[in-house]
């Protein structure tokens, strides 16, 4: 870009770096390419094919896994004629009753709360977005997405079952019950809707709306 | 082609949908999206070093406190995170000891290193290796939340084996401690703006081009 061109600069002709604030010429992007920072090298945007679709159908798939997953037990320890089962929710009940109430709110929040906020958020955002209908806290919902997005923890809660099912290998019968499998479905639905959202679409979509 | 920060240009980006607006509009919120717009994170740096320090300030007790306490009839005796890692080492789970290790001690310690050069970089105006620092940088956000596992381990142990007086765990102070330590490191994290880095870079570039 030369000097001349920076002064008429145009909204919309350009794109900025969020990583490193190199301003940069606008450029067409084919759905499935993506676009990386020439200077930084980090990712400017990621154009999915049909992300609108894919995001509402995997955050609705995602819905209907959350509740198995939360209601059946995870693991099932026998040993001696005595079995205990275990979800999400007794393991943050779990803590709380060994006095650690952040830790327990902690768990709760990133192993129960945030994860369904997210799909919820998305699904609600996308069923809008889909149906190009005007709808309140749009952008609101992209925004509490985008801030919780970090925060829900369920892949990270997954390996430490992992863990638990080797630490008792040796002292008791571990066997996975249908919360396990739940789970597992649950997890990979929401990390695929993470790498389906395209946020710029999203975005764009979002203020047409609003202006509409 | 001559290469220039879209600050010095006049355009400041929104910080949450990432639309460009112009400079004037500092401080004002964003029309998109709602959130306050600045040219730069506030405080970044000064916000980094504080969740950085508390952070290893807590790494201490969830170090030295027991984390959880696994009684088997009647015995057993609080255990630290490293003791943990000691006992799987004891029953020859040498791949399960290594995650848990580098989960628990590795990271957050090369998450605290990593994030002091990053903030060092800025401070004194280093400009080499700036692309991999970005990479560091970007390591150091994607793996903070891995440190979670042991809390969930801790967790998972306490709800499963409640088996009165045959095997009952308990979770212990240390969790929380932890707990803090690696919350404050992904606050710090998202604290940081990685453009202070770069913002350097382009006037190191007018002097030796």
């Amino acid at each position: 870009m030369t000097d001349k061109e920076i002064v008429s600069l145009q909204p919309g002709k350009y794109w900025v770096c969020p990583e490193c604030d190199l301003l940069l010429n606008r450029r067409a992007i084919p759905d499935r390419h993506e676009a990386h920072c020439p200077r930084c090298q980090s990712l400017l945007i990621s154009s999915k094919h049909h992300s609108i679709e894919w995001t509402l159908a995997l955050a609705v798939a995602g819905l209907i896994l959350f509740f198995p997953a939360n209601i059946f037990p995870i693991l099932t320890l026998q040993t001696l004629g005595l079995s205990q089962s275990e979800t999400i929710f007794t393991s943050v009940m779990a803590l709380y009753n060994s006095q650690l109430f952040m830790v327990s709110a902690l768990v709760l929040m990133s192993a129960i709360i945030v994860p369904f906020m997210k799909l919820i958020l998305l699904a609600y955002l996308s069923t809008c977005l889909l149906m190009h209908k005007r709808a309140p806290l749009l952008a609101w919902s992209m925004r509490s997405y985008q801030q919780l997005d970090s925060w829900g923890m369920l892949e990270i809660y997954m390996l430490g079952i992992l863990v638990s099912i080797v630490k008792l290998i040796d002292v008791a019968d571990v066997t996975p019950g249908i919360g396990l499998y739940s789970l597992t479905g649950l997890i990979i639905m929401t990390l695929l809707t993470s790498t389906q959202l395209d946020s710029h679409r999203f975005w764009r979509r979002i203020e047409q709306l609003e202006k509409k | 082609m001559k290469q220039h920060s879209a600050l010095t240009q006049g355009i400041i980006l929104c910080h949450c949908c990432k639309k460009p607006a112009p400079i004037q509009d500092d401080k004002t919120t964003c029309p998109r999206c709602g959130t306050r717009l600045h040219r730069r994170k506030p405080h970044s740096i000064a916000y980094t070093w504080a969740l950085l320090l508390a952070s290893m300030i807590m790494l201490l007790p969830a170090n030295l406190l027991p984390i959880m306490t696994f009684r088997s009839l009647g015995q057993g005796d609080p255990a630290t995170i490293m003791q943990g890692v000691m006992q799987l080492l004891d029953h020859g789970l040498l791949g399960i000891a290594f995650v848990v290790l580098a989960a628990s001690i590795i990271i957050p310690i090369l998450k605290i290193v990593g994030l002091i050069i990053l903030l060092l970089t800025v401070q004194l105006g280093w400009t080499t290796n700036m692309r991999q620092k970005m990479l560091m940088y970007h390591f150091v956000e994607w793996i903070g939340r891995w440190s979670m596992l042991d809390i969930f381990v801790v967790a998972i142990l306490a709800a499963i084996v409640q088996l009165g007086n045959l095997a009952s765990v308990t979770g212990n102070t240390g969790a929380t401690a932890f707990a803090a330590a690696v919350i404050f490191t992904m606050l710090a994290a998202n604290c940081f703006d990685t453009r202070l880095i770069w913002d350097k870079h382009l006037e190191q570039l007018e002097v030796f081009p």
